[in-house]
């Protein structure tokens, strides 16, 4: 069993990287074209106070992509997994008390964002999906070495 | 191995200076790109201290503010309800009416909000607005509004000088929509229509933007009679 883990682990580290860094570097490359919805969907959470909402509605994608493409590539996987894990919790965080306080957004996780109908809300779907990606960066931080990456 | 190892790690670095290089230039573009400028053209009815709104009867108050996006589909909902109320308002001078053409649903949104300016250049702002509405396309972006069929928009309605024409096809007030979008994010505006008066927004889960009766009874309250 751990021996079979062993021969697996590098290529699960592959594919948890390419995971976690394509939807991050989508998420990142959906809001580009966008940054005034983008600021708007993080103003919307109405958790953070609103120069910091918009600050990070226009600086946010771009740390995204940033961090997407160091993990396709391979390189600083143990510190950007548990950095990818981190922001996965936060914006578990950060749905579920939107949730809680009965706000009607979309996540704008990729693109779009602010303001929805009550019945075109989804937050457990989008919760269960950062939940899984925040557990591939919680993997990356513990096995960092992997297939086709950069780093030695 | 010692010169391949060094090999990987020049091309190691390369890359990681190359992510590094778009993430800092794409940071300071995007900061940079949605603040308010000083340099952008605006028009004669438009200040700084308003948000950088479009202003009809600037002396007088209460002050009511309109953020919008002519794209939205709400806000021409809320223009069928309650916009010929809000013109009798503006035109019997009995508030000061504050528009916000916001322009986050896209590019046509822009081209949208700079003829809408022209128009206000001409005092035309309030039949432009309305005709705006009523020509809007069901969907975002579709390529119905094009500079060619906003000037032809203005004609329809009696705006025919050379200057409003000129003034939608150079997309004279196209960088001014970036700035009523940096203003409308500092006012923490985060759907549209979003009315406030005299800072005060109009209660939405209240039917306060959907009913023309709860509409008039919210702008009685914040003072316009």
């Amino acid at each position: 069993m751990l021996d079979k883990f062993k021969m697996y682990q590098p290529w699960i580290t592959l594919l948890a990287r390419l995971g976690l860094g394509g939807v991050l570097l989508v998420a990142g490359g959906l809001k580009i074209g966008n940054l005034q919805k983008s600021a708007m969907s993080v103003r919307a959470y109405e958790l953070l106070p609103v120069g910091l909402a918009n600050f990070l509605g226009y600086v946010l994608p771009w740390i995204e992509i940033g961090m997407g493409l160091l993990l396709i590539v391979g390189v600083w996987v143990s510190i950007l997994g548990l950095l990818g894990a981190l922001t996965m919790f936060a914006f578990v965080v950060a749905i579920a008390q939107a949730w809680a306080r009965g706000l009607s957004i979309d996540c704008g996780c990729f693109g779009g964002g602010g303001q929805v109908d009550p019945e075109d809300t989804k937050y457990l779907s989008s919760i269960l999906r950062d939940i899984g990606f925040m557990l591939l960066g919680v993997y990356l931080y513990y096995f960092p070495k992997g297939k086709l990456g950069m780093e030695k | 191995m010692g010169s391949s190892n060094s090999g990987d790690k020049g091309t190691r670095n390369l890359v990681i200076g190359m992510i590094s290089f778009i993430v800092v230039v794409g940071v300071v573009f995007s900061l940079i790109s949605n603040r308010s400028t000083s340099t952008a053209a605006i028009p004669a009815t438009v200040s700084e201290a308003d948000g950088y709104g479009i202003v009809l009867n600037p002396e007088k108050t209460p002050v009511i503010d309109v953020y919008l996006d002519y794209q939205c589909g709400a806000c021409k909902y809320f223009e069928i309800i309650n916009g010929g109320y809000l013109n009798e308002v503006i035109a019997q001078k009995k508030a000061k009416v504050v528009f916000h053409p916001m322009t986050f649903l896209g590019p046509e949104s822009v081209l949208a909000a700079n003829a809408a300016a022209c128009a206000a250049d001409e005092n035309e702002f309030v039949d432009m607005n309305l005709a705006l509405y009523q020509n809007q396309a069901d969907q975002h972006n579709t390529g119905k509004w094009s500079k060619e069929y906003l000037t032809q928009l203005g004609k329809s309605i009696g705006i025919t000088s050379s200057s409003f024409e000129s003034c939608v096809s150079d997309g004279k007030y196209v960088r001014w929509t970036s700035n009523v979008a940096a203003e409308s994010a500092k006012a923490d505006v985060n759907s549209t229509p979003t009315i406030f008066i005299n800072g005060k927004e109009l209660n939405r889960d209240n039917g306060e933007y959907g009913n023309l009766g709860k509409f008039r009874a919210a702008l009685a309250a914040g003072g316009v009679n």
